[in-house]
């Protein structure tokens, strides 16, 4: 969780969406000058998917756009040239609260509203193990499938596929580009290392 | 999502791509051994599709008439709501509150997201919890798409035509005096026991002009825990809403 800062951009419905696409594109501009892990447009598709320019020419007032950063250390920069570039489009930073404080602080930003989970009530032993859940929610659409995680845990251990080209490919059905391959990878490192896949 | 019997090989490799894991299945008719789906548990998301691994094309989505293609609607984020304008069962929520002022200081939101995470939800249980928070809402969000579905808005009664459908997941979204937070929690641990799903619930606040949060100092003196990250608003959206 340490390593994982999301930056997205969106316009508000109704109120300032008209002739936003210019301006959610410098978003996306300012977000790939400091060489994100992941990146995407809600409308168009993640980098895995598609090219930067698809991307980037893809934009329109409805998109939702936004970068994946390991190193918080890029954040402050980030939110200061987006304040400077004065866009007028809402901007969201989520990851741990305490670093986007301190990202705020730096940047002379301040938290406007903030979304706590509670956590997750009902038929738990409906859900995966949590080893494959910590990789799935990355993906808040639920798009990164639990099986697919161990299909990949499984190449991995047969010499089928890198944990760096795993986590891309588990990164490919996140339509929007908001999980974080690198971070996947670190982690399927550590489950091929003490998981056991029933191949039936 | 169906699967073409003739041009299917039965490789299996779709069967890693579906979000709910229990729809792939093989079957033979003496002749061969294929797939075929549950359409039951089929949610209609197309990831399985959209992964282009079946290696004979076999895989199609057929016209989906009302009520099953709120499947795709709620579970597909390419498909753009016409109510909200966001892709899938998604929501703005507290992404551009600085510009909607949706929740405001005094009052707190909940997001009670069913099937979260990668378990699916029925709209019979989305319904449940939306009748369970219904007596202490102010009001159901407008611009979600399932308060589009209620046939009541004061007590959360969706419409009965569609309480069997699953998706992927399904958001019942609504704002609450913060003096009531206690009282909210209580009752979506209640209704957690009667759900055949789960769900992941979200709790949005306006900060005061200090930062503080009037619902994690709420959460703190009744002892209930929540998450050490999560997502923030850093205000840059203009015009901002008036506050008063």
């Amino acid at each position: 969780m340490g390593e994982d800062a999301i930056v997205f951009a969106m316009s508000a419905k109704g109120f300032n969406e008209e002739e936003s696409a210019p301006r959610m594109r410098r978003f996306l501009e300012i977000i790939l000058r400091h060489d994100p892990v992941n990146f995407g447009d809600m409308k168009t598709g993640n980098r895995f998917a598609k090219t930067v320019d698809e991307i980037l020419r893809g934009v329109q007032n409805t998109s939702i756009v936004h970068g994946v950063f390991t190193d918080w250390g890029k954040v402050p920069r980030i939110l200061e040239e987006i304040k400077e570039a004065d866009l007028g489009m809402s901007v969201v930073v989520t990851g741990l609260f305490d670093e986007v404080e301190k990202c705020c602080r730096a940047s002379e930003l301040s938290r406007h509203t903030i979304e706590h989970s509670l956590g997750v009530m009902g038929r738990m032993e409906l859900l995966p193990e949590d080893d494959i859940v910590e990789i799935t929610t990355m993906c808040g659409h639920g798009m990164v499938p639990a099986n697919l995680v161990r299909a990949m845990v499984m190449k991995i251990k047969q010499q089928e596929i890198t944990p760096e080209a795993a986590g891309i490919e588990l990164a490919k059905p996140c339509h929007c580009g908001v999980f974080n391959n690198q971070r996947a990878e670190r982690l399927l490192r550590r489950l091929v290392a003490t998981f056991c896949v029933d191949q039936r | 999502m169906r699967v073409d019997r003739e041009k299917c090989i039965g490789c299996g490799k779709c069967f890693a791509y579906c979000p709910i894991g229990r729809v792939f299945s093989f079957t033979s008719d003496g002749r061969k051994i294929y797939t075929v789906t549950n359409e039951d548990e089929c949610v209609e998301c197309g990831v399985c599709l959209r992964a282009k691994v079946c290696p004979t094309e076999a895989l199609y989505m057929p016209e989906l008439s009302w009520p099953r293609n709120l499947r795709n609607a709620f579970s597909d984020p390419l498909f753009i709501h016409q109510v909200t304008r966001i892709p899938g069962r998604g929501t703005e929520e507290m992404k551009t509150n600085e510009v909607t002022g949706r929740y405001r200081r005094g009052f707190f939101g909940l997001g009670v997201e069913l099937g979260r995470p990668g378990t699916g939800a029925r709209f019979r249980d989305v319904q449940e919890v939306a009748m369970a928070v219904a007596p202490y809402a102010i009001e159901f969000e407008a611009k979600n798409p399932v308060t589009s579905l209620m046939v009541d808005k004061v007590h959360g009664v969706l419409d009965p035509q569609i309480l069997d459908e699953k998706v992927l997941s399904a958001i019942v979204e609504f704002t609450a005096p913060i003096v009531r937070l206690g009282d909210v929690v209580q009752v979506i641990h209640e209704v957690a026991r009667r759900v055949k799903t789960v769900f992941s619930i979200d709790l949005i606040c306006r900060a005061e002009p200090d930062g503080s949060l009037p619902t994690t100092e709420t959460l703190d003196q009744l002892g209930i825990a929540y998450s050490i990250n999560g997502k923030n608003n850093v205000g840059l959206g203009r015009p901002l809403a008036r506050e008063d």
